[in-house]
């Protein structure tokens, strides 16, 4: 029955060949605009800074130069503070995505069960990511200042020791943490209410009927439910807090020393303060080269798991 | 006859108005590239009578100070011609002029050398000269000296303090044992007193720009300076071991900072000074006076005074306009340049509180009276320090890395401020950051 309007909706276009195109020269047509677009902003770019890679590329000197073959990957590979701005960047997105996505999804359910003033609340949760990071890390520099922020003003109002948030080198990458979770954890939230919101009632007015308890009901009805939404948002995440780079640049400027300096924010400087192209490209495309491996890696199961129900239904 | 020749001079007149009007409507276009923020808020209401008196049209790019050189330096690379003036750091000017992006001057100043001469030699020499050639002149100078509060240094009860603990007499510092000493008496808890008046926050000897700036090496450049080393040897590698004495003393007098100190630039230290917590300054940038001065507002009893730094030796800066070899107009933008950097634009400057380049400005008697002392107060201090440093340059502004050095010798600094990293470690990493910029030792210009 369904296919039924389709194909009388495909019956009176034109066939293929004679006034028209067909649908798959249309599909192709469609696709052409993005594809043009990723191809001229993605693909080129990405060949010149694979063919930069193996060049000598100080582009203070005014050119890119010959090539050198491998030697830009042995000193990228070599390169103390490229490793140390790998652990720092693995650091951060461990800790801000796992917290994010546990506060998330606690929020989520907090929202999901609650009775009044839920509207008000997922249109506040909204308000932290509706500015860049760039315009609230400046906020956030403020009020993590030691002498006039807010931050300090209370803990010592209550005899709390005052940190220097961003000045200790202990504490200043948990610092950008903290502030990534203010600013993200909504998102996680509001994308998991999203998905809760969507879960069918059936079968947990069966689980109810057949009296099972809360917490088997989270553990065999709700996160198995809940798991390609709170994966997709997983994903998200790690690929925006691996490329973190704004946050940093506006609190803390990598500092104090290299304690918070990311891998796109040494990326940054070695390609736009030291104008080592070559160095700088090597550096983009081993980064690249490990979150496609990461990507397909975590991506293949929620795929997979799309396709089954794509089949499924 | 007489009505004959009144047409004809009236002719005249409305053919040279004619001419001038039809030149002027196709006025020369130049493009500025400079530094957002007072600096230039200034120069652009002067910008107006160069475009009268050359028939051009300036466009001035503001653009913020983090962002210039990397701006400038794709700009030049790609030769696009955006820029036809640029702005450049002391630092920067080798590499602009090694790599031609700035056009030498010297031939266009050849006849007016009273107003090259006019530029303090000192600054001549670390912010114009390269290589025997002229790149343009200096518009601004943050030469630094050090603030201090003359009132706590001449009060009586701190002097006899003083002198019982430390068995000298209190003074303005004149080596950097006194600076540490002047900073760790005046570094008091709120409850003690200063002057005989219980604080009611604590108080700090000192205000360092230990955050992570280039600011922090400007201010380690006066020790180093001082004790007649330099960032670069003669053979162009760093000295080790005089880059770790004066950096260890530096983290030492991180204790008598406020915490802030790790993550502030000047602005930071000047808010300190305005804000009574700080009894003086490392070496700091004189241009920032007019903000220095309005402690006196602030704090009472406060009296600021700007000195020359300890070993009379301290970073001269000065942002350099020059011209870009992609420029489509250079011999317009080469005026514009001589117009901004002469003497009446830059007195001008001076009446709003700029600090000028020109050493007729800077020793000007109306700019010594009583009156232009919150605006112009540092300008005596500024030729001493001129005086002073006659003669010398350093080898960071002779070497074509020496913008990318200045742009990465921060963050090992930085690291052993914040105690990421022993000084000994920072001093190495530094010597190993800079070898790798230069690919070796880096090459000195003579």
């Amino acid at each position: 029955m369904s296919a039924a309007p389709e194909s009388a909706g495909l019956a009176g276009s034109p066939p293929p060949g004679k006034s028209g195109m067909s649908d798959r020269w249309f599909s192709i047509m469609l696709i052409v605009p993005a594809m043009l677009i990723t191809l001229i902003f993605a693909i080129l770019p990405l060949i010149q800074a694979l063919d930069v890679t193996f060049r000598m590329g100080d582009l203070s000197r005014g050119k890119i130069g010959d090539y050198v073959g491998l030697t830009n990957y042995r000193v990228v590979f070599a390169d103390n503070q490229f490793w140390q701005a790998g652990w720092v960047t693995l650091k951060f997105t461990v800790v801000a995505v796992g917290l994010e996505m546990i506060l998330g999804v606690a929020i989520a359910f907090l929202l999901h069960g609650a009775t009044f003033a839920k509207g008000i609340t997922r249109s506040l949760l909204i308000l932290p990511l509706a500015t860049s990071a760039a315009v609230t890390g400046l906020f956030w520099r403020y009020l993590y200042d030691t002498q006039f922020g807010v931050l300090n003003w209370v803990l010592g109002l209550i005899g709390l020791p005052e940190p220097n948030w961003l000045g200790d080198y202990t504490i200043a990458l948990w610092s950008v943490v903290l502030f990534d979770i203010w600013q993200w954890t909504p998102f996680v939230a509001l994308i998991a209410l999203a998905g809760l919101q969507a879960l069918p009632k059936e079968p947990f007015e069966a689980a109810e009927l057949d009296g099972a308890s809360k917490w088997r009901v989270l553990t065999t009805l709700t996160f198995p439910l809940l798991k390609p939404v709170l994966f997709l948002v997983l994903v998200l995440r790690t690929i925006d807090c691996v490329r973190l780079y704004d946050a940093v640049a506006v609190l803390t400027r990598g500092g104090p020393g290299t304690s918070t300096e990311t891998m796109t924010f040494y990326l940054y400087r070695t390609g736009l303060k030291l104008f080592r192209m070559d160095y700088a490209s090597t550096m983009a495309v081993f980064f690249l080269y490990v979150m496609l491996v990461a990507a397909v890696f975590a991506l293949t199961p929620l795929l997979k798991q799309f396709t089954d129900r794509a089949k499924e239904a | 006859m007489r009505k004959t020749l009144a047409s004809a001079s009236l002719l005249a007149l409305l053919s040279a108005g004619g001419a001038f009007a039809q030149e002027c409507s196709d006025p020369v276009e130049i493009t500025w590239s400079t530094i957002a923020g007072f600096y230039t808020d200034a120069m652009a209401s002067f910008v107006k009578s160069f475009e009268d008196d050359n028939c051009a049209k300036v466009t001035v790019v503001n653009i913020d100070n983090s962002q210039l050189y990397n701006k400038q330096v794709i700009e030049m690379v790609g030769q696009t011609g955006a820029y036809d003036v640029v702005t450049l750091e002391t630092a920067e000017k080798a590499e602009f002029a090694e790599n031609g992006f700035i056009l030498p001057m010297t031939d266009f100043f050849a006849d007016k050398q009273d107003l090259l001469n006019d530029v303090s030699p000192t600054l001549r020499a670390m912010t114009v000269e390269y290589k025997g050639d002229v790149w343009g002149l200096p518009y601004y100078t943050y030469t630094a000296g050090m603030f201090i509060r003359q009132d706590l240094i001449d009060d009586p009860g701190e002097q006899a303090a003083f002198k019982a603990k430390y068995g000298y007499d209190l003074a303005d510092p004149t080596t950097w044992e006194q600076h540490r000493d002047i900073a760790e008496f005046f570094t008091r808890k709120a409850g003690e007193t200063l002057k005989g008046e219980v604080l009611t926050k604590d108080f700090y000897g000192v205000g360092l720009m230990a955050g992570p700036f280039p600011e922090i090496q400007d201010e380690l450049s006066a020790p180093l300076w001082g004790m007649g080393s330099d960032w670069l040897t003669d053979e162009g590698t760093v000295p080790v071991a005089d880059v770790e004495k004066v950096l260890g003393e530096y983290v030492e007098e991180l204790k008598f900072a406020p915490p802030a100190a790790l993550t502030v630039t000047y602005d930071g230290v000047m808010n300190q000074m305005k804000d009574c917590q700080i009894a003086m300054t490392h070496g700091f940038f004189l241009d920032q006076w007019p903000n220095a001065v309005k402690t006196e507002d602030n704090c009472p009893g406060a009296k600021v005074a700007a000195i020359e730094a300890p070993g009379k030796k301290a970073y001269v800066g000065g942002f350099l306009l020059a011209v870009s070899s992609s420029s489509a107009n250079p011999e317009m933008a080469m005026k514009f340049v001589a117009h901004i950097g002469g003497y009446e634009i830059q007195k001008e400057f001076a009446e709003l509180g700029g600090a000028s380049t020109l050493t007729s400005v800077l020793t000007d008697p109306s700019f010594a009276t009583p009156e232009r002392r919150a605006t112009n107060g540092q300008y005596a201090t500024l030729n001493a320090i001129f005086a002073s440093m006659s003669g010398f340059s350093s080898n960071l502004f002779k070497t074509p890395f020496g913008a990318k050095i200045y742009n990465t010798m921060q963050i090992p600094l930085q690291a052993a401020a914040a105690g990421q990293i022993s000084v000994h470690d920072a001093a190495e990493q530094l010597a190993a950051d800079v070898a790798k910029i230069c690919g070796g030792p880096c090459p000195i210009a003579n």
